[in-house]
């Protein structure tokens, strides 16, 4: 009979130990492989948010103070620059200010992040859910908007009502008149938070709203680069074009979040995978003892009809790889629960983009979770192993038939 | 993460260091003399500055507004948990001496602006009224209450987290605590019939199972709350040498070692009573194999 035969009957002959220690596996594996999802979860799912828009080059005013912002001057001269790059295929210019929105019907004011976006670009930086895009507005018409979906809700506006904004926050301070704006679409802003308040115009209504002027400046320049030559080559050319500005491929941006924000998850995550699979090795291994402890008359009755040792260590071998193999297959499906529900703890974090998710399912957490059990059952059989082979055949018989 | 010559203030060091002893910031500068400032210890330490050293600082990478500047001493920047990870390259100066070097020579008004001003209340808890009366009384100023409310901190959600990750250690370490009280119940099969034969009750039994249970769960968690007493220092050390501050990133409370005994005593006695159940559910001399 092989070590795997006789590994297989021992489990079916203690069906309530094996039901518990797969169990117990099973639920700190799951936690294993929670953490491997969330080693790099974060960062998969940043990048996808980013590339999620179709630009793939970033231009800012400045860098490395987010919460100072360095406005670009001669805005749309730079655009025009940029989009005549052979490097390039697609410019957005962005601005981005806090303002006040009251809704179709009487209620309180709501703070509204309003973008203003150029029409001229082909890919819009939003999602509609409901309605259309913005057009070009029309002469004498009101100009369009659209709406967040949370900021839709809250101020109960759909497409085709109008709603009123106005520059500054809702208290009421700004002088600035509030300019009447109509609904056309309602869409999902894949960098602002679930409950973030959001509206979008033209960059002609968005001047509009902050009181007039000819201001030509943008917050954000979004490049799409020419599929032939790639993100690199653009954002080197873009670059160059004009000194002092802050020019990053969404490659370089997912690294920089890679060594600075999402630090903390990684080790987080390096931490208890690494607790995980230590506490799963210990009680496996306290579990193989303490039923080899129980077995000795056993064991010492396989090795004196003839079962060799290594036939011992292979059966002792199997049913550590029985244990956590099987539950660590059984935690696959409790570790896709488990990391939904760790998922939706952690995306309660305030302002968090609401395509942000921290356990982001690879094949190659599959792959880490399958070596990593592999090992752990190796090394949790490693000592209930030296203690079997190791057993006095003779004198161990004789205590059991004398005890 | 910018490099600190990358930051708002960049940094150059025009003058050899000196061997002079801390200066109070406060210091009025003689005329024509740098004005102090003070530097953070990861910028003196990185920069190879020293007190006393003369700095320029500029408004921009390419120095177009520069000032000099005497460092008089340096200080640790106040530890915070939302910064934990961004290299502290900072400055302080006296607030007219950085107005002076950034504030636009075009702006007659730049002189006399400010980003914030931070007020600390008699009565704390009457911050949100304080902020709806200055922010009715000043036009274009934004009054808010520094203190979060739990939907808006992040570390209410760190926490949740936390506590849900050892719910489910707490699954996974029960289920192998019954494993194992199972296997040992199994053992003592035979002496527990035998007992039970010579007419020992079976309420004896089960208690000297329940604290068997209890103790090992108890002594699980006393070892536990030991190894996290014995490991937080090294795991602060380490991430306070990784990400260079004071900040503590472990701490077990008295209050965390009362939990974790008090999660120990019920897991204790559940697995206690069921393996307790397994040998008295049947006959004694069915368990003895008889």
């Amino acid at each position: 009979m092989s070590g795997f035969a006789l590994a297989r009957r021992t489990a079916v002959r203690y069906p309530a130990r094996t039901c518990l220690a797969v169990l117990g596996v099973a639920v700190i594996a799951a936690l294993n492989f929670d953490m491997l999802l969330l080693s790099r979860g974060l960062l998969l799912s940043f990048a996808d948010m980013l590339g999620g828009a179709g630009y793939d080059v970033r231009v800012m005013g400045g860098g490395g103070v987010p919460a100072i912002r360095f406005p670009i001057h001669d805005a749309a001269a730079l655009a025009d620059a940029i989009r005549r790059l052979p490097q390039v295929g697609d410019v957005a210019r962005v601005r981005l200010d806090q303002v006040s929105a009251a809704g179709p019907r009487s209620g309180p004011e709501q703070a509204v992040t309003l973008i203003g976006a150029s029409l001229d670009a082909a890919h819009p930086i939003w999602t509609i859910t409901a309605g259309r895009s913005l057009p070009v507005d029309e002469q004498g018409a009101p100009p369009s908007v659209v709406l967040g979906r949370s900021l839709a809700a809250a101020l109960g506006a759909e497409p085709g009502m109008l709603v009123r904004l106005r520059a500054g926050d809702r208290d009421g301070r700004s002088l600035l008149p509030a300019i009447a704006c109509r609904v056309v679409g309602v869409a999902d802003f894949s960098l602002e938070s679930a409950r973030a308040l959001t509206a979008a115009v033209s960059l002609d209504t968005f001047q509009a709203v902050q009181g007039g002027g000819a201001s030509d400046e943008a917050d954000l320049v979004l490049v799409a680069s020419a599929p032939e030559v790639g993100p690199d080559a653009a954002t080197a050319a873009v670059a160059r074009l004009r000194p002092g500005l802050h020019v990053y491929s969404n490659a370089a941006l997912v690294e920089q979040f890679n060594r600075n924000g999402f630090a903390y998850f990684r080790q987080m995550s390096l931490v208890l995978s690494t607790t995980t699979a230590t506490f799963t090795c210990l009680l496996v291994a306290v579990l193989l003892t303490v039923s080899v402890n129980q077995r000795l008359g056993q064991i010492a009755a396989l090795r004196a009809i003839g079962i060799s040792r290594q036939h011992v260590a292979a059966m002792l071998l199997w049913e550590s790889a029985l244990l956590v193999g099987v539950g660590g297959a059984v935690a696959l499906p409790i570790g896709g629960v488990l990391a939904r529900a760790l998922d939706d703890i952690l995306r309660r974090m305030p302002n968090l983009p609401e395509r942000l998710h921290f356990f982001v399912f690879e094949p190659r957490a599959v792959v880490l979770h399958a070596a990593l059990l592999a090992a752990t059952a190796v090394v949790a059989a490693a000592y209930p192993i030296w203690l079997a082979v190791r057993l006095p055949i003779a004198p161990t018989l004789r205590r059991e038939v004398v005890s | 993460m910018a490099s600190w010559k990358e930051l708002l203030l960049a940094l150059a060091l025009v003058g050899p260091f000196t061997s002079a002893g801390p200066v109070a910031a406060a210091d009025a500068p003689q005329a024509g003399a740098p004005a102090d400032i003070l530097i953070s210890r990861q910028l003196m330490r990185d920069a190879h500055l020293g007190v006393g050293a003369v700095v320029v600082l500029a408004t921009d990478a390419e120095g177009t507004r520069t000032a000099r500047f005497r460092v008089a001493g340096v200080y640790e920047p106040v530890p915070d948990p939302m910064k934990f990870n961004v290299k502290r390259f900072e400055a302080r100066l006296h607030l007219p001496d950085l107005v002076a070097l950034t504030a636009d020579p075009g702006d007659p008004q730049a002189l006399e602006s400010v980003t914030a001003i931070n007020v600390a209340l008699v009565d704390p808890a009457a911050a949100a009224r304080v902020a709806a009366d200055v922010s009715r009384r000043s036009m274009g100023v934004t009054v808010r209450p520094v203190a979060r409310a739990r939907d808006d901190d992040p570390f209410a959600a760190l926490d949740g987290f936390h506590k849900a990750i050892a719910a489910v250690t707490v699954v996974g370490s029960t289920a192998f605590l019954l494993a194992l009280m199972v296997i040992r119940a199994e053992e003592r099969r035979e002496m527990v019939g035998m007992l039970r034969l010579v007419g020992v009750p079976s309420g004896s039994i089960v208690r000297a199972i329940l604290i068997e249970g209890l103790v090992v769960a108890v002594a699980g968690a006393a070892f536990g709350v030991a190894l996290g007493v014995a490991g937080q220092y090294g795991i602060n050390r380490f991430f306070q040498a990784r990400y260079d501050t004071p900040l503590l990133f472990v701490r077990v409370t008295a209050s965390i070692a009362i939990r974790c005994l008090a999660v120990a005593v019920p897991v204790g006695v559940l697995t206690g009573a069921v393996a307790s159940w397994t040998l008295l559910r049947r006959p004694p001399t069915e368990v003895m194999g008889r």
